[in-house]
C-alpha cells in the first residue's frame, strides 16, 4: 500500500473521533508549544544581548568599579596611569547619574553621563546634528550638552541646536543631537544626556569617575590589555573585587554558553513532556486496535498482509504525533507573540528548532506507535471476524 | 473416509481439491476435532452448498477452504497449488486473488462508502487508485447499485448492503466465492434477490461454495454436502 493512501485511511480514522484525537495530542502538543515558546523567548533576549555586545564592538573593553572599603572611584591621574599601556588606542572616563532636564515649561528626567570627546568614537556613537564634545569644551569646563532624540522630542525642541536647556537648575547649551540607537533590555537609548566631565561637579555634584570606556587597537590585543588592567586593578584594589572589567568577546562566549544551557534545559523538559504525550499516543492506539479488531479481521479477509495493517496504524500513530506537532507549533508561535507583547521584549521563533520539535512529535508517534500496530498486525483473522 | 465427487467431474483440474483435512484445537484442557478428516472436490462452475447444524464444523471448513486458517494435517490444493502450509503473507495474498468473502453480516466497514468498500481488495492488490475506482464502479452496477456509490453502509437496507459485499467479492475477478450464511440477516423477499444474484452469478461461470443450515438457501446449489461432526456426506448431485 502507498504512502498515500495509507495517509487517506489514517486521515479518515483521526477524523472519525476529533476530541478523542484532540485529547490524545495533547501531550505532545504541550511538549512542542512550550519549547517553541521557550525558544523563541530565550532566542529574543540572547540576541538583544548579542547586540547590545556587538554595538559595544570587539575592540570595546569597559571598566567599572564598584567599590572596595574606602577605595570607590579612581581619579583622572590614576586612571592615566592605569591606561598607560601598548594596545589602546583611546579611553573615555564617565561620570554617570540621572538629572532633571527642563526646556521652557517641559521637563523629564534623563540619564546623563559627563564624559570626554572620545566617547563616541570609542561607542560607535553617530551624530544627527551638531557636534559631539569636543576636548577644548573639557578643557574650559564649557556648559555644552549633547542629546539624544527621544530628549528633543520630548521637550518639544524641533531644532534644538543651540539652544538652552536647564540641566539640574544650570543652564547648558545644546551642541548636538545623536542618532537614535533603538531600544534594548534595559530600556531606551534615545534618551541620553552628555555633558563635558569637568562639568560633572555642577550637575552631579561629584567628580568621581566610576567607569572607563576603553579602545583597544586590534581585537588581538583585547586578551592582552584585559590581563594588564586585570593586574593594574588587583593591586590598586589589594584584590580581585571593587572592581570588573568587561570585554565584549568573554561577554560574547558566557551568552553563548548561558544560551546553550538554557537549550539543553529546554530540550530536556520537552523530551519529558514528548515522552509523556507518546504514552498517550500508545495507550488511545491501543484502545483503537481493540476497538477495530472487526475491521482488521475483514482487512485481512480480503488480502491485507500484516505488513499492511502495521502499515495503516503506524501512519495513523504518526498523524496524531505529527498533529500535535503542528498545533505545538501554532499554539507556541502564539504563546510567543503574546509574550513579546504583554512584555514589551522580543521573541525570535526558530525555524530550526520549530522544525526539529515537529519531526520528534512524527517520531514519537511512530515509535509509540509500533506495540499497538503489531499488535493489530498479528490478530488472527478468524477470531477478530467473531468480534461484534 | 468420506468421499464427496462432483457430479461432473470435469476434465479441467478442479478449483479445490482437500485430502484428508483435519483441524483440532485445544481449548483449555479439552482436544476439539472440527474436522475430521474431510475429503472435497469442487470444480470450475460448480454451485456447493454445504449445509450442517452449528457444531458440526462447517465455520471451520469454511476457515480453511478460504485461507483463513490452516489445516492441522490433510492436503488443500486450491486452484492447483498447495496452500496446505503456506505462511501468513501468502495466504493473505491468496485470499486477495482467490477468493471472495461473503459473510452473514456483511461486514461492511461503515465509516467507508459503498465504493470504498468494493475498492478494499485492489488496494490491497496495489491497483492504482483511478483503476481500482473504475471497477470497483463497474462491479457495483452489476448488481445494481450504480446509483449508491457513495452511500455509507447505515444508509442502505439489509439486501443491499450484502450486495455491496458480493460486489466487494467480485471486484478483484476471484476464481472462488465463499459465502457463509449469506442470507441469514435478510428478509425471505431480499433472501430471495439475493440468491438469485448468486444463480445469476454462478450461470456466468463463477464457482460458489455456499455454506448454510436452511434447506431451502441449498436447494439453489447445483450440488449438496452435508456435514456432521466434522465429516462430509454427499447428499445430492453424487455420482452413483
Amino acid at each position: 500500500m502507498k504512502l498515500a493512501q495509507g495517509v487517506i485511511m489514517a486521515w479518515g480514522s483521526v477524523r472519525a473521533h476529533p476530541l478523542r484525537t484532540l485529547l490524545t495530542v495533547l501531550g505532545v502538543l504541550i511538549g512542542v508549544a512550550s519549547v517553541t515558546v521557550l525558544v523563541a523567548i530565550g532566542q529574543g533576549s540572547t540576541r538583544q544581548i548579542e547586540q547590545q555586545l556587538q554595538s559595544l564592538g570587539t575592540n570595546l573593553v569597559a571598566v567599572n568599579i564598584i567599590g572596595r572599603g574606602t577605595l570607590n572611584s579612581l581619579s583622572a591621574e590614576q586612571i592615566d596611569r592605569l591606561m598607560d599601556m601598548e594596545g589602546i588606542d583611546a579611553y573615555a572616563p564617565v561620570i554617570a547619574g540621572n538629572v532633571t532636564v527642563k526646556a521652557g515649561n517641559r521637563s523629564m528626567s534623563a540619564p546623563l553621563e559627563a564624559t570626554t570627546a572620545d566617547y563616541a568614537w570609542i561607542r560607535n556613537y553617530e551624530m544627527e546634528r551638531g557636534r559631539f564634545l569636543l576636548d577644548i569644551d573639557n578643557a574650559l569646563a564649557q556648559k555644552v550638552a549633547v542629546i539624544g532624540p527621544e530628549v528633543a522630542s520630548e521637550l518639544g525642541l524641533a531644532d534644538p541646536v543651540g539652544e538652552t536647556v536647564m540641566i539640574q537648575g544650570v543652564p547648558f547649551r545644546i551642541i548636538g543631537v545623536l542618532e537614535s540607537k533603538g531600544s534594548s533590555i534595559g530600556g531606551s537609548n534615545d534618551n541620553r544626556v552628555f555633558v563635558p566631565l569637568q562639568t560633572s561637579r555642577v550637575v552631579l555634584r561629584t567628580a568621581a569617575i566610576r567607569t572607563v570606556y576603553v579602545r583597544v587597537a586590534e581585537p588581538e590585543y583585547v586578551p592582552g590589555v584585559v590581563n594588564l588592567l586585570n593586574l593594574r586593578l588587583t593591586n590598586l584594589f589589594g584584590g580581585t573585587s571593587g572592581y570588573s572589567v568587561f570585554n565584549q568577546q568573554e561577554m560574547m562566549k558566557t551568552v553563548g554558553d548561558i544560551s546553550g544551557t538554557l537549550t539543553a534545559m529546554l530540550a530536556g523538559i520537552a523530551g519529558i513532556s514528548l515522552v509523556v504525550g507518546g504514552i498517550g499516543i500508545m495507550n488511545i492506539m491501543l484502545v483503537s486496535v481493540t476497538e477495530r479488531t472487526r475491521e482488521i479481521g475483514i482487512r485481512k479477509s480480503l488480502g491485507a498482509k500484516r505488513r499492511d495493517i502495521l502499515f495503516q496504524f503506524l501512519v495513523e500513530a504518526a498523524m496524531i504525533g505529527g498533529i500535535g506537532g503542528l498545533c505545538g507549533i501554532a499554539a507556541g508561535l502564539g504563546g510567543a507573540w503574546i509574550f513579546s507583547r504583554a512584555m514589551d521584549m522580543p521573541a525570535y521563533p526558530s525555524p530550526g528548532v520549530m522544525l526539529l520539535a515537529f519531526g520528534f512529535s512524527l517520531g514519537v508517534g511512530l515509535v509509540f506507535g509500533i506495540m499497538p500496530a503489531r499488535r493489530a498486525a498479528r490478530l488472527d483473522p478468524v477470531e477478530a471476524l467473531r468480534q461484534p | 473416509m468420506n468421499t464427496a465427487v462432483s457430479e461432473s467431474a470435469s476434465r479441467h483440474p478442479p478449483l479445490i481439491l482437500m485430502e484428508g483435512i483435519r483441524k483440532t484445537y485445544r481449548m483449555g484442557s479439552e482436544t476439539i476435532h472440527a474436522l475430521n478428516g474431510i475429503d472435497l472436490r469442487v470444480d470450475r462452475g460448480d454451485f456447493v452448498a454445504i449445509v450442517g447444524p452449528s457444531g458440526s464444523g462447517k465455520s471451520t471448513l469454511m476457515n480453511v477452504m478460504g485461507c483463513l486458517d490452516t489445516p492441522t494435517s490433510g492436503k488443500y490444493l486450491l486452484d492447483g497449488a498447495d496452500v496446505t502450509r503456506l505462511g501468513d503473507n501468502r495466504l493473505a495474498e491468496i485470499r486477495n486473488r482467490k477468493i471472495g468473502f461473503i459473510f452473514q453480516n456483511f461486514q461492511l466497514l461503515p465509516r467507508l462508502t459503498a465504493w470504498q468498500n468494493v475498492e478494499l481488495p485492489l488496494i490491497y492488490r496495489g491497483m492504482p487508485a483511478g483503476e481500482r475506482r473504475a471497477k470497483a464502479a463497474e462491479v457495483l452496477r452489476k448488481v445494481g447499485l450504480g446509483d449508491r456509490l457513495r452511500h455509507l453502509p447505515g444508509q442502505l437496507s439489509g439486501g443491499q448492503q450484502q450486495r455491496v459485499a458480493i460486489a466487494r467479492a467480485l471486484v478483484g475477478d476471484p476464481p472462488l466465492l465463499l459465502a457463509d450464511e449469506p442470507t441469514g440477516a435478510l428478509d425471505t423477499k431480499t433472501s430471495r434477490e439475493v440468491l438469485d444474484l448468486l444463480q445469476q452469478l454462478n450461470g456466468e461461470g463463477r464457482t460458489i461454495v455456499l455454506i448454510t443450515h436452511d434447506p431451502e438457501v441449498a436447494a439453489r446449489a447445483k450440488r449438496i454436502v452435508r456435514i456432521t461432526d466434522g465429516m462430509l456426506a454427499e447428499e445430492r448431485g453424487m455420482a452413483s
